[in-house]
C-alpha cells in the first residue's frame, strides 16, 4: 500500500550566495518514515533542510521559488503562503542541528525554553515533559542531579543528545535531523537510531546522514542530493 | 630567516609591553596625581561643611559650604541623562541590527555619526536655545534647569549606547540567532530571550562610556542649567550644582592653595561617584543576565 504523503516539494529552487542549491526539485516524503538524504558534502544537504521550516528567511542572501506544501490536520498547507504562521509552523517541524546549539542557559532551561516560548503551560507540565524528553534523549542519568547548571558545560555528545530532547519537547510532526549522531559513541548513536524508530510511529523524520551503515539500518527511504536536485535511491521492501 | 622571523615575534611583544605599561602609568599618573594633591582636603567637612552629615543626608538642613549639593546634583544628572538614554539607545540599537533594511542603515549610520562627533558645546547650545524657546512658550515656568541639561546630556551620548547596542547585536554569529527561531521564537522573541541577554556585556560597556561622558561633561550644563550655589536640587525644574562645574570654577578662580585642594577633592570624589555607578551598572547585568538565561 502506498504510504500517505506528508511533504511536498513542487519546482523547488533555492540558492544560498548566488549559488544553485536546488534547482525545480519536486518530491515528496512519506509519512512517518523516516528518510536519508545523503550525497556528497557541500552539496547542500543541510540547508535543503532549512527550506522545509522557513528558517532560511534569517539567512542574508538566499533565495527561494517554487512551494513546499505540508499536510497538518488532514489537508495541505502551503508553508510559503503569505500570512503563514511561521513560528507554528517551526513547533510543528523540528530541527537538530549538525553543530550542537545549546543555548547558554541551564540543562532544564534549555528543554525548557520551547514550551516556555510557546506558553500557556503550568511549571510541572513543563518539568514533567523536561524529563520525559531528556530520559528519552538517554540524557537523563547524566544530568539528572545538575539540571540547574549550564549546558554549555557539557561534552559535545551531551550537547548534542539535550538538543536533541529540546526538539521533542514540543512534540513535533517532522523531524529533521542533520547528523544528529555524529558527536556520540557507538552505543549511544544505537540507542537514539532505536529511539528515531521509536518515533516514526506518529512523527516524520528527515536524516541527513553520512553513515552509510546508520542510513542502512533505519532509513526506510534513501535519497541523494547531486547536482541541485534530488534523486530517490531506494526504499526498503 | 628563522632568526628574523625570531626577532620580529619578540619586538612585537615588546612593543605591545610597552604600550600597555605606557597607558597603565598613564592612568596610574593622573590617579595618583590627583590624590597626592587632594586626599589632605578629603573628609567630611569638605562634603558636608559644618552641618551634620545625617542631617543633611535626611534633607534636614542645607548644606553651604560642603561639596553635597554638587554631589547630589551630579549624582541626579547622570542618573537622570542614563535613563533617558537608555531606552531610547537601545530601542534604536535594536532597531539597526534587527530592523533596518541597508538603505535606512546606512542612512541612519551616517546620522548617528554625526551626533557623535557633535561637540559638546554644540549640543548645550542645543540645549540653551531649546530652554529659551520653553520659556517664551510656559513664560516664567521654565528656565534652565536639571531637565533640560539631562535631555541634552542623554542626546549627547546616545550614539555610545546605539552603537555598542548594535555592534553586540551583529556579533551575535548566525547560529545563535538560528537557535531559538528554530524552536518557534517570534523574532521579538529571540530578540528578548536570546539575543539581548547575550549582547549584555556589549551595552553595558556603552552604558559605562555613557555614564563617564555624562559626570565629566561641563560644556552642556554650563549652558542649560547649573550654576556655582544652587543647594541641593529640589525638583527636576531647579538649578543645580555640579561637580564638574565646580572643578572648573575652583581651578579658575581660587584664592589660596587650600581651596584648589578642595577643587582636587572634588575630582576624587568624582571618580569615586563614578566608579560606584560602574560597579552598579556591572551587578544590574549580571542580575539581568541571570534572570533572562539562567533562572528555571
Amino acid at each position: 500500500m502506498e504510504k500517505a504523503v506528508k511533504i511536498r516539494t513542487e519546482n523547488l529552487c533555492f540558492s544560498y550566495n548566488g549559488r544553485t542549491i536546488l534547482h525545480k526539485t519536486s518530491i515528496e516524503f512519506a509519512e512517518r518514515e523516516i528518510t536519508a538524504i545523503v550525497g556528497p558534502s557541500g552539496s547542500g544537504k543541510s540547508t535543503f533542510l532549512l527550506t522545509l521550516n522557513r528558517l532560511w528567511e534569517a539567512i542574508p542572501r538566499c533565495s527561494l521559488q517554487g512551494t513546499v506544501a505540508m499536510n497538518f490536520d488532514g489537508s495541505f498547507h502551503d508553508i510559503y503562503r503569505e500570512g503563514y504562521p511561521v513560528t507554528r509552523l517551526r513547533r510543528q517541524v523540528g530541527m537538530v542541528f549538525q553543530i550542537p546549539n545549546p543555548l547558554p542557559m541551564s540543562i532544564y532551561r534549555n528543554v525548557a525554553f520551547p514550551l516556555q516560548l510557546k506558553g500557556g503551560l503550568t511549571k510541572e507540565t513543563i518539568r514533567a515533559q523536561v524529563e520525559d524528553c531528556l530520559r528519552k534523549a538517554r540524557l537523563w542519568d547524566e544530568v539528572h542531579d545538575r539540571l540547574h547548571s549550564s549546558a554549555l558545560d557539557l561534552s559535545g555528545g551531551q550537547q548534542q543528545r539535550l538538543c536533541i530532547a529540546r526538539a521533542l519537547i514540543l512534540q513535533p510532526e517532522v523531524l529533521l535531523l542533520d547528523e544528529p549522531t555524529s558527536a556520540l559513541d557507538h552505543a549511544t548513536a544505537a540507542a537514539i537510531e532505536e529511539l528515531l524508530l521509536e518515533l516514526k510511529k506518529n512523527c516524520t523524520i528527515l536524516l541527513v546522514s553520512h553513515y552509510l551503515n546508520q542510513v542502512t539500518r533505519i532509513a526506510d527511504t534513501v535519497i541523494e542530493l547531486h547536482n541541485g536536485t534530488l534523486v530517490r535511491k531506494g526504499e526498503k521492501a | 630567516m628563522g632568526e628574523v622571523r625570531r626577532l620580529q615575534e619578540a619586538g612585537v611583544l615588546v612593543f605591545s609591553w610597552l604600550c600597555g605599561v605606557l597607558l597603565l602609568g598613564a592612568v596610574i599618573a593622573v590617579i595618583g596625581y590627583l590624590f597626592v594633591h587632594g586626599w589632605r582636603s578629603i573628609s567630611l567637612s569638605l562634603i558636608f561643611g559644618a552641618t551634620p552629615p545625617l542631617d543633611a543626608l535626611l534633607m534636614k538642613r542645607h548644606v553651604f559650604n560642603g561639596l553635597f549639593p554638587a554631589v547630589v546634583g551630579t549624582l541626579s544628572l547622570i542618573v537622570l541623562s542614563v535613563c533617558w538614554a537608555i531606552p531610547i539607545g537601545m530601542a534604536s540599537g535594536i532597531y539597526l541590527a534587527e530592523y533596518a533594511g541597508a538603505g535606512t542603515k546606512a542612512f541612519l549610520n551616517l546620522f548617528f555619526d554625526i551626533l557623535a562627533g557633535l561637540p559638546s558645546i554644540v549640543v548645550g547650545l542645543f540645549g540653551f536655545s531649546a530652554a529659551i524657546f520653553l520659556n517664551r512658550l510656559f513664560p516664567g515656568s521654565i528656565h534652565p534647569c536639571l531637565l533640560i541639561s539631562s535631555i541634552a546630556l542623554a542626546f549627547l551620548v546616545l550614539p555610545y549606547i546605539i552603537r555598542t547596542t548594535q555592534m553586540a547585536l551583529e556579533g551575535l554569529p548566525l547560529s545563535a540567532r538560528l537557535t531559538a527561531l528554530s524552536l518557534g521564537a517570534s523574532k521579538l522573541q529571540n530578540i528578548t530571550h536570546v539575543l539581548l541577554p547575550q549582547s549584555l556585556s556589549g551595552i553595558v560597556s556603552g552604558v559605562i562610556l555613557a555614564i563617564g561622558r555624562c559626570a565629566e561633561d561641563t560644556a552642556v550644563i554650563m549652558l542649560t542649567g547649573v550654576v556655582a550655589s544652587a543647594g541641593v536640587p529640589r525638583s527636576l525644574f531647579s538649578h543645580y550644582e555640579a561637580l564638574p562645574f565646580y572643578i572648573y570654577y575652583i581651578s579658575s578662580q581660587y584664592t589660596d592653595r587650600e581651596e584648589l585642594a578642595t577643587g582636587y577633592g572634588a575630582a576624587i570624589i568624582l571618580l569615586c561617584i563614578c566608579m560606584v555607578l560602574f560597579l552598579t551598572a556591572f551587578v544590574i547585568k549580571r542580575q539581568v543576565s541571570y534572570h533572562a538565561l539562567y533562572r528555571a
